[in-house]
């Protein structure tokens, strides 16, 4: 009797304690204001990462949802000195010399066609380059390219399902190999790239695969094929017209524009086996000697975005000059491949039959640039002239149900995991190009606007707008859970060659009109910290921060010079000053580490270039015992 | 009371002495449970510091919390300058061993003397334990850049230091010991009951039947 009662309220006490988890954990409550839906309290955390693409900032903006809070800004191909990025000396050469890039696509490593947390690529659109950030501590890790042959890469990098690849293809046309040529030859001598690059499972480093060679079309937007389409890559295109002044209106005359599908597999078999011919260093396909490998489906005037919904059954390209989505099915493309129902080729490259492959046309409204997904069997098409996002259903009646308003003309939009087989359907957010008045005037310079949308329910809601700096353009949101970032780098793991982990071993060595600097950061000094050099000296700082505790990341700047760099713990980094003067240089911690971070500092001596100065120095040995006495353990 | 020193145990009391020693082998023979827990909190750390002390070693944010006390001149911790960490092991195993000696051999007397040596160890280190906080409190180095009144952290309990929130507290391994020690006076307890109601030869008779 006693024993069941006691079980029962246990019982009760427990599930009490479970809902009341089970509730907390589920982040914004259906009910409640807009306010309350992106309220996320002090300390506590956001369910989403966002990767704002920074246009031609060149980088990658990093926020937080639903609190649309921006939680920092990751450099890749714009140099930025309060980290460092492209002035310690791994980082430049990784630069090249180069100081901008058009980031405009994020694209998230896949596993099985979901996010999987590992890399995160993005395009330089103008250097027909592509980036890899390590997602394991949010830096820059390989940019690669310029790739040949590509004259800008905008269908970049749309990773596949399981990041087989990326791909970027040519949003101009020169000729392939570029030489000197009359534009007014444009028909004859320019060509278009579709170019695979193969990335390494393990590490995600990227090389070239393949490249095929394309009419000279405007190649535009990608996305890849997944569950039945997987295998297959899709680029739209627009002045298929191959005008080459005017485009405003002799690219924009034609009715039918190009989707490309372009089987992976297949041109990759046909590099392997030696069919390619190598022009710039580059294995190239050419479709009218390589068959198979390519197919061109018609669409509507001058698509833009190509998205492939999440069963991986249609492919809605977006005709950004009239009022609907397209819904290409894969299953009639596959048929109409196999029966060989062309009508001609362009550039070698058999041409489908529009009504063929058409599935659907779905009234949007105007100018649909793009489209994401949700859980329950919609799309949200950004509409670019209407200033609105159109839901509609995936699968007959193939009809609108819901439009939002949004602030002002949209361009991307993206929804959660919208874009990968399982999308989490919780929020879109609205990638606007026009801010106009939205927020306090800050002169001509507007900033760019987006809104956060929560379309859990039947009706999209509005919950909040704000605005980001130049200028995203495509975004990806990810379940933070499956983001699982270090916070310090582990000492006993730096393997840079230049790394010292001793207060014995920091040291100034000198091999002619060069002189390294091996040198240890920690609170609050470095050591050495008396640096003695003749004019005209190369000096490179070699600086190790010893710290193991998080953010204690430390700065090294010059003062009078272009050299700053952050160091973080457990990092080794490299940076070069060239010894212009002679007379005291002063060097500092740049960033605030300390209570007495102020006292973090030292001096570079310059005598004139005849001055003897001993090829091995070293700190005082005071100096060092004190030091090695903190670092002991 | 001769008879006291040389009658066998009862099978339950040998039981549990047998017991204490198998439970104090994580502790001391291969010590992988920590014996005193050290937390500090400071603003910036919310998620709090650890000193965890083992038998053999002293572990956690040593690197943090000696980067953080040179502002103050503070000696580093480190585990090297603790000889204590060279014999704490041997000595809790020999105390393991006479309780196991206790149990197998039935034998009252190493009982007896192991828990009273045990006993003493354990005043002597909590001593050497006490000398060490004083030490880390007050031999700081004149030259520090931050001067502070000499202070002691805390032997057992709560203390605010600077701005941190100090809790000392004896880790599971500590409270196995604790533990370990308390069946001394328990068995003896219920000893002294047992041969108060039976009489002691009986208790004898019964055991060795």
């Amino acid at each position: 009797m006693k024993r069941w009662v006691v079980g029962t309220v246990i019982g009760l006490l427990l599930a009490g304690v479970v809902l009341s988890l089970g509730c907390a954990g589920s982040g914004a409550t259906r009910k409640g204001s807009a306010a309350e839906k992106i309220y996320v309290k002090p300390g506590e955390h956001d369910a989403y990462y966002a990767f704002l693409s920074g246009g031609h900032h060149g980088n990658i903006y990093v926020y937080g949802f639903p609190s649309c809070r921006h939680i920092t800004t990751i450099p890749v191909f714009t140099p930025e000195p309060a980290v460092g990025y492209g002035f310690d000396e791994d980082s430049k050469a990784m630069l090249g010399g180069r100081v901008w890039g058009d980031a405009h696509h994020p694209g998230l490593s896949e596993t099985d066609g979901n996010y999987d947390g590992r890399w995160l690529f993005i395009n330089d659109m103008a250097g027909a380059r592509i980036a890899r950030i390590d997602l394991k501590d949010f830096k820059t890790r390989q940019i690669f390219g310029p790739i040949p042959n590509l004259s800008a890469a905008h269908a970049c990098p749309f990773p596949t399902p399981n990041t087989e690849y990326v791909f970027a293809a040519s949003r101009f046309s020169v000729p392939v190999p570029n030489r000197a040529v009359h534009i007014e030859d444009y028909g004859k001598d320019f060509n278009g790239i579709i170019a695979g690059i193969k990335v390494a499972p393990t590490d995600g480093t990227m090389s070239l695969g393949f490249e095929i060679l394309t009419p000279p079309f405007d190649w535009d937007l990608s996305d890849a094929g997944k569950g039945p389409s997987h295998g297959w890559q899709f680029f739209t295109c627009y002045n298929s017209e191959q005008a080459y002044d005017s485009l405003e209106v002799k690219a924009s005359q034609n009715e039918m524009d190009f989707i490309a599908a372009v089987d992976w597999r297949a041109a990759q078999k046909a590099v392997d086996e030696g069919k390619a011919k190598t022009i710039g260093g580059a294995p190239v396909l050419d479709p009218h000697d390589v068959r198979g490998i390519v197919y061109l489906m018609p669409v509507p005037k001058s698509p833009h975005g190509v998205d492939v919904n999440p069963t991986g059954e249609y492919i809605c390209a977006s005709g950004k000059l009239q009022a609907e989505v397209s819904v290409l099915s894969f299953a009639k493309f596959q048929a109409a491949v196999q029966a060989e129902k062309f009508d001609g080729d362009r550039g070698g490259i058999p041409v489908l039959q529009y009504e063929d492959v058409l599935e659907a046309k779905v009234p949007v409204g105007l100018g649909p640039l793009h489209t994401q997904f949700d859980d329950k069997g919609n799309a949200y098409t950004s509409l670019f002239l209407d200033s609105q996002i159109a839901k509609w259903k995936v699968g007959p009646p193939w009809n609108v149900v819901d439009k939002i308003d949004v602030y002002y003309s949209i361009g991307h939009l993206m929804a959660s995991e919208g874009d990968t087989r399982n999308p989490t359907g919780d929020y879109v957010v609205a990638l606007d190009k026009l801010s106009k008045s939205r927020y306090l005037n800050v002169g001509p310079t507007h900033p760019e606007a987006a809104q956060l949308i929560d379309i859990r329910g039947p009706k999209m809601e509005l919950l909040y707008d704000f605005p980001t700096y130049l200028e995203p353009h495509y975004a990806q949101m990810i379940r933070a859970e499956k983001l699982k970032p270090i916070t310090i780098y582990p000492l006993a793991e730096n393997t840079h060659k230049e790394a010292i982990k001793r207060a014995e071993d920091a040291r100034i060595e000198r091999k002619g009109n060069r002189v390294d600097v091996y040198m240890l950061a920690v609170r609050t000094h470095f050591t050495p910290d008396k640096i003695k050099v003749n004019e005209g000296d190369d000096v490179y700082f070699h600086v190790t921060n010893l710290e193991q505790d998080d953010d204690i990341a430390h700065g090294f700047g010059i003062i009078w010079s272009n050299d700053n760099m952050q160091i973080e713990p457990g990092e080794t980094k490299t940076m070069h000053w060239k010894a212009e003067r002679v007379g005291i240089t002063p060097f500092y911690c740049s960033n605030f580490c300390s209570a007495l971070h102020q006292e973090m500092q030292g001096l570079i001596e310059v005598q004139p270039r005849r001055a003897k100065i001993a090829a091995v120095q070293r700190p005082d040995a005071q100096q060092v015992s004190e030091i090695a006495a903190i670092l002991q353990h | 009371m001769s008879t006291f020193w040389s009658d066998p145990l009862i099978p339950g009391h040998r039981r549990m002495i047998f017991v204490v020693a198998i439970v104090l082998i994580p502790v001391f023979f291969i010590p992988v449970l920590p014996i005193w827990t050290m937390r500090l909190w400071a603003p910036q750390y919310p998620e709090g510091l650890r000193l965890v002390i083992y038998a053999n070693t002293i572990l956690g944010d040593l690197d943090k919390i000696n980067t953080l006390n040179h502002y103050v001149g503070m000696h580093a911790i480190t585990a090297n300058d603790f000889k204590e960490f060279a014999y704490l092991p041997l000595a809790l195993t020999l105390f393991g061993v006479m309780a196991l000696m206790a149990a197998l051999a039935n034998r009252r007397d190493v009982a007896l003397i192991g828990w009273a040596a045990f006993t003493l160890f354990t005043f002597v280190m909590f001593k050497d334990y006490a000398n060490w906080l004083y030490h880390y409190g007050h031999d700081l180095d004149p030259r520090a850049a931050l001067k502070l009144d000499a202070f002691t952290p805390p032997l057992v309990g709560f203390k605010k230091m600077a701005n941190f929130r100090v809790w000392s507290l004896p880790d599971v391994g500590g409270i196995l010991l604790g533990i370990a020690w308390l069946m001394g006076p328990v068995v003896a307890f219920l000893d002294l009951r047992a041969r108060r109601r039976r009489g002691g030869s009986r208790v004898a008779t019964s055991v060795a039947a």
